[in-house]
């Protein structure tokens, strides 16, 4: 017996599907759309929307190496790698100690760990910039990915941390009653269960360091500019290129958007365990 | 109990090594720049040939401040940026994730839907919204006028005002899927017992909403509040790419300002003396929220 009122509630919520649906793609689709048409279709009124006037062009052009495009994609590769590698290494190390290891003073670098997501990245760029200058490590790989282990080092011990707190202590117990070390029971037990929100740590890590802007446009500055640099110069210098700017804004977000649908699960577990119950 | 103890040591001990580089990686990048950007916004710097030289300002940098017409415009404009955006992204995100979280919407597609925006790189996504909005070919010039709502290109991203609002909404896209991500998972931590004794005591779907949904939802939508207002308040993408603070710098928020301020004009005692007032707000802001979250006695876990 369904009643009428049920219905509507029904009716209302499928209505409220379909628009946050329309909103949340419809500008991605029309990027996607762009990026394939050529220049004269999207000049003229209203635009030339065609399918068969669809090309890959624009993509070619932007890869071409002359437009820095391609050597960006690159180095946000390589950078949002080594900075998850390592950001998930010493950060579950750290989060375990939190959570286990009975360390002291650990609800004072709790606290440090919460404070770094309160303050501006302005605040440590102007004297990390001037270090790193003197230093001569200024656009270098190592300088970004060090400088964004600062931001998302606190994220992975803090999402670790609560998953390490849920693991039951009688498993570690019953390790350690059978002779097992604190480093194997680490090893052997708490890792391989801990293996789900170590990946979807190390993916939320990856996404963040290759969309960063903020520290690649300051600590940056020809050898090692990422993928959001280049389209941002791109962006500045050829404005009138739509179909050629948005190919490029759709290449850099290609990598991090099918992460994130594919790990979609890690993903939202991780939040689950991490932000909410943390 | 005694035997544990050596057992225990160890543990302690491996604690200390584990958490070692961590820390050590969180110093030298966090807290050194932290305390070195105080120091800094006391001082005023010089560029002389390659290397720098110091000379203590002692308050000028912050008394100058004060009386900076743009600085106060930049922190007014920040303020309203943040309140406007931290409303309407909760109101938003809320509906959203209530609608996820409806049988109805339960269906992994949606899901996917809203990871879409949210790892769109943020220059991807300004680049995004300048083709929307240019006033030229822009589809939201040709949909207003196709729907007759208006008769002739509006310049989006040309009037003070109005410049502002749309960074704002392009903004305000990309922030909604992430906390509805978060109150979703919030929504679905509230035990379902909790809604079948209130539909036995005869509540409707609002008192459902109010008496269940609002208060279970409660630390995380204060989380979110607390992160969403942050995340206003260091906007940046946006701006360098859609506008560089134009019109006649009205679209210049205080992150801007201060790394304009710094890295433009090299003024980087006075950029740091910004980036400070920024610091200081995010931090007030984040006291205000952590004391909003304590009353209620949530303590779990402890230790």
């Amino acid at each position: 017996m369904i009643s009428y009122k049920h219905q509507l509630s029904r009716f209302f919520v499928r209505m409220g599907l379909a628009i946050f649906t329309c909103v949340a793609l419809g500008p991605v689709i029309w990027a996607v759309v762009t990026s394939l048409l050529p220049l004269t279709a999207l000049t003229s009124r209203p635009p030339d929307l065609n399918p068969l006037n669809m090309t890959l062009e624009n993509y070619g052009l932007v890869l071409d190496s002359s437009r820095g495009l391609f050597s960006g994609l690159i180095n946000s590769f390589i950078i949002a790698t080594f900075t998850s590698a390592v950001g998930l290494v010493i950060g579950s190390m750290a989060a375990y100690a939190l959570a286990r290891l009975n360390m002291p003073g650990s609800s004072l670098i709790l606290m440090m760990i919460l404070a770094t997501q309160m303050f501006p990245g302005i605040v440590i760029a102007i004297p990390l910039f001037l270090v790193m200058s003197r230093m001569g490590i200024v656009d270098t790989h190592f300088a970004l990915i060090l400088v964004y282990l600062s931001f998302t080092l606190p994220i992975v011990i803090w999402i670790l941390k609560a998953f390490f707190e849920s693991v039951p202590m009688e498993l570690e117990r019953a390790a350690a009653v059978d002779g097992a070390q604190p480093l194997q029971t680490f090893q052997h037990i708490v890792l391989p269960i801990s293996l789900p929100p170590l990946f979807a740590t190390g993916v939320f890590v990856f996404i963040e360091a290759w969309n960063e802007f903020f520290f690649a446009i300051i600590l940056t500055r020809i050898n090692v500019k990422t993928a959001p640099i280049a389209i941002a110069e791109f962006s500045g210098q050829y404005q009138t290129l739509y179909g050629q700017m948005l190919a490029s804004a759709v290449l850099a977000s290609i990598p991090v958007v099918f992460l994130a649908i594919i790990f979609r699960r890690f993903i939202l577990e991780g939040f689950v365990e991490g932000a909410i119950k943390a | 109990m005694q035997q544990n103890s050596e057992y225990n040591r160890r543990r302690i001990r491996m604690g200390i090594w584990f958490s070692a580089p961590a820390v050590i990686v969180l110093l030298t990048v966090l807290a050194y720049p932290i305390l070195a950007s105080w120091v800094l916004s006391f001082l005023r710097v010089y560029f002389a040939g390659q290397g720098l030289s110091f000379r203590f300002y002692g308050l000028t940098n912050y008394t100058e401040l004060l009386t900076n017409q743009l600085f106060r415009e930049a922190l007014l404009r920040s303020i309203y940026f943040t309140l406007v955006e931290v409303i309407v992204v909760t109101f938003l995100a809320l509906i959203v994730a209530l609608l996820l979280n409806h049988p109805l919407g339960r269906h992994a597609f949606f899901r996917v839907v809203l990871l879409v925006p949210w790892a769109l790189a943020p220059v991807a996504n300004a680049v995004l919204w300048k083709w929307i909005y240019n006033a030229n070919y822009g589809i939201l010039n040709q949909a207003l006028i196709g729907l007759g709502i208006i008769d002739r290109n509006i310049i989006w991203l040309g009037s003070p005002v109005l410049a502002l609002n749309m960074i704002l909404l392009a903004d305000i896209w990309k922030a909604v899927p992430f906390i509805a991500l978060l109150l979703l998972a919030g929504l679905q931590n509230i035990p379902s017992h909790l809604y079948k004794a209130a539909r036995l005591d005869g509540a409707n779907a609002w008192q459902q909403f109010q008496h269940v949904t609002l208060p279970g939802l409660k630390t995380t939508l204060i989380i979110s509040i607390v992160l969403q207002s942050i995340w206003a308040l260091k906007v940046f993408d946006l701006i360098y790419v859609l506008t560089k603070g134009s019109p006649a710098d009205s679209t210049v928020l205080l992150n801007y300002l201060s790394w304009r301020v710094t890295f433009s004009n090299l003024d980087v005692g006075y950029g740091a003396a910004i980036a400070n007032v920024l610091f200081v707000l995010m931090f007030i802001l984040s006291l205000v929220y952590i004391r909003a979250l304590r009353p209620r006695k949530t303590k779990e876990k402890v230790g």
